[in-house]
């Protein structure tokens, strides 16, 4: 019995509150110290939906993710962008060197084909990540797809919209993005395994438009709001 | 030369038989539909006879099937029976309609002797539940004698083939029926007598073309075989006696179809990476199915799984009376090679290509796309899309290029720039090209924050209008 509670304190299912335990859960290192930080010092859960918030796209969501993605397809497991909302423009992610022939860009119709992609995916062993953008998903299909990433001990993250923060989701990690500051990224942890809710950090991602940090105040006079030159 | 003649009985049937999962009594009329021309042995049991007229049949059996008789048809399943012959035998002859002559005097050392070759051919043909008789002889002619008068043995001892033979009655030895009633009336009833005769007189007194039958049958008048050819594509066919109207019915006869795939890609050590399934409808124009696997591929399963999926996407505009596969494209096998010796890599490679083909089969194969850069100063045009094939190289060229700084959101369209932006951070990068093609494009890209922290990547054109063409998400 007791070797059953072990294991759950180990798998940070179930957690202490007078403690933010350093569990043993499998996971891939952001590439932001301080997200790691942030998230236990593991950064994103192996085998776990993570959901990112978020009311726009254009606030660095993907260069959050890049050091991963680059990892990832550096060692040849596969990444699926599944119904992403803009294309992924080849040249800018060449340039970060992530390797273009681990991407795979799906398109799913309907809901059916969406969720039926992403179980495939993410019950398959050749995975490294999949990144997807659903319209709508039930809790049910959430749980189907956390239960796929578990099986399949995947990487998979969600990029819904904000207005989802208020419904409870089976997702392992739940995190809302927002812009903050010059070109930074402030992220809040909403649900996370083993620890509360509700910390938060903000990163600056500023080299995401090949902008270095220093000259963020030295703006470059742009034409607007006088079109003529 | 031993030569050794497969005769089926009733071939059309037993290939028709064997698609189903039901037994039912069949016959082949002939093409006028009054005479019957071959009997399945359900239908025997019910007291049907080949030559017997149809209507008698008919009251026999009043649930009886019937298949117009099709030489067409017949040939092509004839052919079908020597593809897989060809396994076992090197030298093959097609005896339209109904037999099939193989050299196997060259083969016995592989066998182990005659009864080595007969059992792997009776076994075989066992598996297929084929109907044949089996028989032995020193010239083609005498084999096929011999088989279609049943009276085949497994032996190649010449003495008791000639005693077989020459007991064998005139018309079982393929005279005509007018040339029987002549040697009849001589008094000659075996072709034993007529082969005593001396060939001069014979030739002189009945005709030259009794003697040269004799002749070949006794093996002293050449008697050339065309050898069969394998062809170079794989097609498989198969005719359902009633109109199949759901589509996991067809699965039956496709896995079966798939299997004969495996073994045929199995013995020429090739896979394959494209199945043509064509669906025929009785007044419809058939529907064809291309099945294509992300890379070479040859187990039956799996290309059962992809076509279940695809029946599953798209039911079936009208019932199928036919449905043909077709193998056009063949690729070398590779041999699993690389660094690691335990085979994880290539079990990686196999669930890669199992992942990739289950999704092509379900989204279509466009809705799988792979990036690469293209070299082009049109931010639109410096991208293109590749349907994802087998897991190949790129051009390592690419890799070390020099990439400007671009947003990792392109969108489809630029769209007009609504709001103003808060902050301007980068720019003008000036972008002029295309003028060659007649989309010329001039630009001046800016990266700019809107108010609602988008980093985005915005242009003037040249009448001063601004679009948003990026998020650098």
């Amino acid at each position: 019995m007791s070797e059953i509670l072990t294991t759950l304190l180990q798998d940070a299912r179930v957690w202490q509150g007078h403690r933010h335990t350093s569990t043993n859960q499998p996971a891939e290192l952001t590439g932001y110290s301080r997200l790691d930080t942030l998230l236990g010092g593991h950064g994103w859960p192996r085998g776990a939906l993570t959901e990112c918030l978020l009311d726009t796209p254009g606030i660095g969501e993907l260069y959050l993710l890049l050091p991963l993605v680059r990892r990832l397809a550096e060692t040849g497991r596969t990444v699926f962008w599944l119904n992403p909302p803009y294309i992924p423009y080849a040249p800018a992610l060449a340039r970060a060197g992530v390797n273009l022939e681990e991407i795979i860009v799906l398109h799913a119709r309907d809901r059916g084909d969406f969720v039926w992609s992403l179980e495939n995916c993410l019950r398959s062993p050749v995975t490294g990540l999949v990144m997807a953008w659903p319209d709508t998903l039930a809790p049910r299909d959430i749980r189907r797809l956390q239960l796929a990433a578990e099986a399949g001990n995947n990487l998979c993250v969600l990029f819904r919209e904000r207005r989802y923060s208020e419904q409870s989701s089976p997702a392992a990690l739940r995190l809302v993005l927002e812009p903050d500051g010059p070109q930074g990224l402030g992220v809040t942890v909403l649900k996370r395994r083993g620890s509360w809710s509700g910390q938060r950090c903000s990163l600056t991602l500023a080299q995401r438009a090949g902008l270095s940090t220093g000259t963020v105040s030295s703006v470059v006079r742009g034409p607007w709001p006088a079109p003529a030159r | 030369m031993l030569w050794l003649y497969l005769h089926f009985p009733h071939l059309i049937l037993d290939h028709l038989r064997r698609h189903h999962e039901r037994r039912q009594a069949l016959v082949v009329v002939e093409g006028s539909g009054q005479n019957i021309l071959q009997v399945c042995p359900e239908a025997r049991t019910l007291g049907v006879r080949p030559g017997m007229r149809l209507k008698t049949a008919t009251s026999l059996a009043p649930d009886l099937t019937l298949v117009r008789a099709d030489p067409a048809r017949e040939a092509r399943v004839l052919e079908d029976q020597a593809l897989w012959l060809y396994r076992h035998v090197a030298h093959i002859v097609l005896c339209p309609p109904a037999g099939i002559l193989m050299e196997i005097g060259s083969m016995l050392r592989l066998y182990d002797g005659l009864a080595g070759v007969w059992s792997t051919l009776q076994r075989a043909l066992e598996e297929r539940q084929l109907t044949a008789t089996l028989a032995t002889g020193y010239t083609p002619l005498a084999a096929r004698l011999l088989a279609r008068a049943h009276k085949g043995e497994c032996t190649a001892t010449r003495e008791q083939l000639t005693n077989t033979l020459a007991r064998l009655s005139l018309s079982a030895a393929g005279f005509d029926a007018r040339t029987c009633t002549r040697l009849q009336r001589l008094g000659l009833n075996t072709l034993g007598q007529v082969a005593a005769l001396p060939p001069a007189e014979l030739a002189h007194r009945l005709s030259p073309q009794i003697l040269a039958h004799v002749q070949k049958i006794q093996g002293t008048r050449a008697d050339p075989q065309t050898p069969w050819q394998p062809p170079r594509r794989f097609r498989q066919q198969t005719e359902f006696v009633q109109d199949i109207e759901q589509a996991s019915r067809l699965l039956f006869p496709l896995r079966r179809m798939l299997t004969e795939l495996e073994a045929y890609l199995c013995w020429r050590q090739q896979d394959t990476d494209c199945l043509l399934l064509k669906l025929h409808h009785r007044h419809r124009e058939p529907s064809r199915l291309r099945i294509r696997t992300s890379g070479p591929e040859h187990r039956a399963e799996t290309f059962l799984g992809l076509i279940r999926l695809r029946l599953e996407q798209q039911p079936l505009p009208a019932p199928v009376t036919q449905m043909k596969l077709s193998v056009k494209r063949f690729l070398g096998r590779a041999t699993p090679g690389g660094p690691d010796l335990l085979g994880d890599g290539q079990d990686l490679s196999e669930a890669w290509h199992t992942l990739v083909s289950r999704l092509q089969a379900r989204l279509g194969n466009r809705a799988l796309i792979r990036l690469s850069p293209k070299a082009d100063h049109r931010p639109e045009h410096a991208w293109s899309a590749t349907e994802v094939q087998r897991a190949h190289r790129a051009d390592p060229a690419l890799k070390h290029h020099h990439y400007p700084d671009r947003p990792l959101w392109l969108l489809p369209e630029p769209r007009p720039l609504t709001e103003t932006p808060q902050a301007w951070l980068a720019g003008p990068e000036r972008i002029s090209s295309g003028w060659w093609e007649g989309q010329r494009v001039q630009r001046d890209y800016y990266v700019a924050q809107l108010p609602d922290g988008q980093l985005a990547w915005v242009f003037r054109g040249v009448n001063s209008h601004w679009f948003v063409h990026g998020w650098f998400g």
